[in-house]
């Protein structure tokens, strides 16, 4: 949570390989169950692909997008697991004003309902867009994927990890990263040459590995550099700035009020002398 | 007669300006209750795309600065010593109090659990510019409070408060100032965690400076604004040549604001500036009308002098900042392949009725407080009468029966 990124080589992480992902939506499946999720109404078609529900919600905290793509002149399918990135140095945990999210030692960024108070400053925040808000709630609170943390705790992995028959590794985040890279060693012409999630945002706890270019498959582009060191870099000032003001406003009206009165004595002075000699 | 019909007697003769604005008061409190019995996404046009919309942008991001005149004149005539403006000190401290009074009821209708907004003040978390700025905007209310109690013991004559109350004024100006310097400029830190969200236009670390000094010359042409007013309908003196004084110092602080907006645009954004044009023709709207153009108004003495043109050129600088704020909280947030947001009926009965509640709770103290005979000279505060109340003392408790 401060501006320096702290090591998570250690802490767990998903290692989503897209170029085996089959889009069989059994990780959307396994969330829903674990986490007890409602089912959404939804109608085909209703996003910029074929993926359904059209976005994550208060109920989805994760699904898989559709894209479509030409090869070699032939239509091909590329699909991608959308979720929270679990941030090393998460945006999210640091603008929250009662500190409700925490980047646990496991792994995932875990988000404490009895102390937020619905500000959603933290989806202001997110660069990925990831927590949701109850809007159908007359007190709501904010939802997003829990990283499986119950679980994680209890040395399960993640439901939806579990339930990937092919794509998803879960691991520590330093034997991922080398996994990633073997990977794109071995087979270069199946992998793009960038691991998305090791850079960016400072880093994060969900790497991917793609077939084509990040921003075709709608990736959004994210600042390397971890994002509360953004506002850290203004709000490390505010003691000095504290200080500095109201020591410097006391200074100029402790030297105004000087000046004033040594005016107005010098006056008194002048005007009793003046007394002084009419009276002689 | 009954202390109520005592008060329907007292309201049957107000203005029917007054009459209007505690009618949209109580339109604004219906809505109010009617987001909370229905939900912030039914009566809203918020969503997870839009999880801020008028209520931020308006009834905080902007509404902070607008009650900026209190910390600014207080320090220009205190510390500064310039004791010729202190007739508009009072009147700046009530429109300051009553303005962070009302960002803290805008603030409490946006939150999805107001109820715990104590919240802020048991978990700290020292990263969060909201922290912050939620931290400062309770403490600076209760300065605020407490200068405000000045007119109201006189009024009531009560002596030793009034007594504490003098004694505390210089520590309480220069925490004002401190305090607002602090939160004015955090509001701006708010946006600098939207790194690839806000427009370079607007996107750059210079942020919270830019909105400490817009803070500071909102501050200024409010105060223009409020005297001018205040002068037109409520049969107060014309104090154009004390405001005279203040567009002396309002074309200085927009020139240096202008040069940081200049530079840290040409050195310090990132991302292409000119790709968007609806939002670069914002920009250019905001600078060209909010800046520019009572910068040039400004510089003639002539103008200066004029309480008419005094009052375009605060009025002027007052659209500028509304429209910079909205700009950095609302439209240069909008990506591309966004769909736009447009506040509810709700959403904008309460906005509406907030603004409502400030006008007609600033004419109401202003009729029953002494906010515009301050001469302290007159007033004698040696006498030590202990907390009783001395009624028919001279020099103090003066009302105006208006
Ligand atoms: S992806 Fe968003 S919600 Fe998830 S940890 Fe990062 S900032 Fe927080
Ligand atoms: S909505 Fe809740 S979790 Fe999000 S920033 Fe506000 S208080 Fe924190
Ligand atoms: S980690 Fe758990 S909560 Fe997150 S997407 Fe997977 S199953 Fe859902």
């Amino acid at each position: 949570m401060s501006s320096v990124t702290t090591d998570c080589s250690k802490s767990k992480s998903f290692l989503i390989d897209t170029t085996k992902c089959t889009g069989c939506r059994g990780c959307q499946v396994a969330c829903k169950q674990w986490n007890q999720l409602k089912g959404e109404k939804t109608e085909f078609f209703s996003g910029e692909g074929y993926q359904n529900p059209p976005s994550m919600s208060e109920y989805t905290f994760t699904r898989v997008k559709f894209k479509d793509y030409q090869k070699h002149g032939q239509n091909e399918f590329a699909f991608y697991k959308e979720m929270c990135m679990h941030c090393n140095d998460p945006a999210c945990a640091s603008v929250c004003p009662v500190g409700a999210f925490k980047k646990t030692a496991e792994g995932p960024v875990v988000y404490n309902a009895d102390r937020c108070i619905g500000c959603r400053f933290c989806m202001v925040a997110c660069p990925f867009g990831i927590p949701k808000y109850q809007w159908s709630k007359a007190f709501p609170l904010v939802k997003k994927c829990t990283g499986c943390y119950s679980r994680v705790k209890s040395g399960l992995e993640p439901a939806c990890a579990t339930a990937c028959p092919t794509a998803i590794t879960y691991g520590t985040r330093g034997e991922l990263l080398k996994e990633a890279e073997k990977r794109i060693a071995n087979r270069p012409d199946r992998y793009y040459k960038t691991i998305y999630g090791k850079e960016e945002a400072g880093g994060t706890s969900v790497l991917y590995l793609t077939h084509q270019p990040l921003d075709e498959l709608g990736f959004k582009p994210v600042t390397s550099r971890s994002l509360p060191s953004y506002t850290w870099q203004a709000l490390r000032f505010v003691p000095g700035i504290f200080l500095t003001v109201g020591g410097g406003l006391s200074l100029v009206s402790w030297f105004n009020h000087r000046k004033e009165r040594v005016k107005r004595e010098e006056e008194q002075r002048k005007a009793s002398a003046e007394t002084h000699n009419g009276t002689e | 007669m009954t202390a109520a019909k005592i008060i329907m007697n007292e309201i049957k003769g107000y203005h029917r300006f007054l009459k209007f604005m505690m009618f949209l008061v109580a339109l604004g409190a219906l809505a109010s209750a009617v987001r909370f019995v229905f939900g912030l996404g039914g009566t809203t046009n918020l969503n997870d795309t839009y999880p801020w919309g008028l209520w931020i942008s308006f009834d905080v991001v902007t509404a902070v600065p607008l009650a900026a005149g209190a910390f600014t004149l207080g320090a220009i005539v205190h510390c500064f010593h310039i004791k010729k403006l202190e007739p508009l000190v009072r009147p700046a401290i009530v429109t300051g109090f009553l303005g962070y009074s009302l960002v803290g009821i805008g603030l409490l209708l946006d939150l999805g659990q107001p109820q715990r907004g104590w919240h802020t003040l048991v978990y700290w978390n020292v990263h969060s510019p909201m922290f912050e700025v939620s931290m400062c905007v309770m403490a600076y209310t209760t300065v605020l409070f407490l200068e405000f109690l000045s007119p109201v013991c006189e009024r009531l004559g009560y002596h030793l408060p009034l007594r504490v109350l003098r004694w505390l004024e210089m520590p309480l100006v220069i925490a004002a100032a401190a305090i607002s310097t602090l939160h004015q400029s955090s509001l701006g830190t708010f946006f600098l965690i939207a790194v690839d969200k806000l427009h370079a236009l607007w996107y750059n670390p210079l942020l919270p400076l830019q909105f400490w000094l817009s803070a500071i010359f909102t501050g200024l042409s409010i105060i223009i604004i409020e005297a001018t007013m205040v002068h037109r309908y409520m049969d107060q003196p014309n104090e154009s040549e004390l405001l005279e004084i203040l567009t002396k110092i309002l074309p200085w602080v927009l020139g240096v604001y202008l040069v940081v907006k200049g530079l840290s645009l040409a050195f310090l954004t990132h991302g292409p500036i000119f790709d968007r044009p609806g939002l670069l023709a914002l920009f250019a709207l905001e600078i060209g009308a909010g800046v520019i153009a009572p910068v040039v108004i400004f510089m003639k003495r002539k103008n200066r002098e004029d309480d008419r043109m005094q009052l375009r050129g605060a009025c002027l600088v007052i659209f500028g900042l509304v429209l910079n704020r909205f700009n950095v909280s609302m439209f240069g947030m909008i990506q591309p392949d966004q769909k736009i947001y447009f506040p509810s009926v709700i959403e904008s009965l309460v906005t509406i009725g907030i603004i409502a509640a400030h006008v007609l709770f600033f004419v109401l103290i202003a009729k029953y407080f002494p906010i515009f005979e301050h001469h302290p000279e007159t007033v004698d505060y040696t006498i030590p009468d202990g907390f009783r109340r001395t009624d028919g003392h001279e020099g103090h408790g003066k009302v105006s029966e208006a």
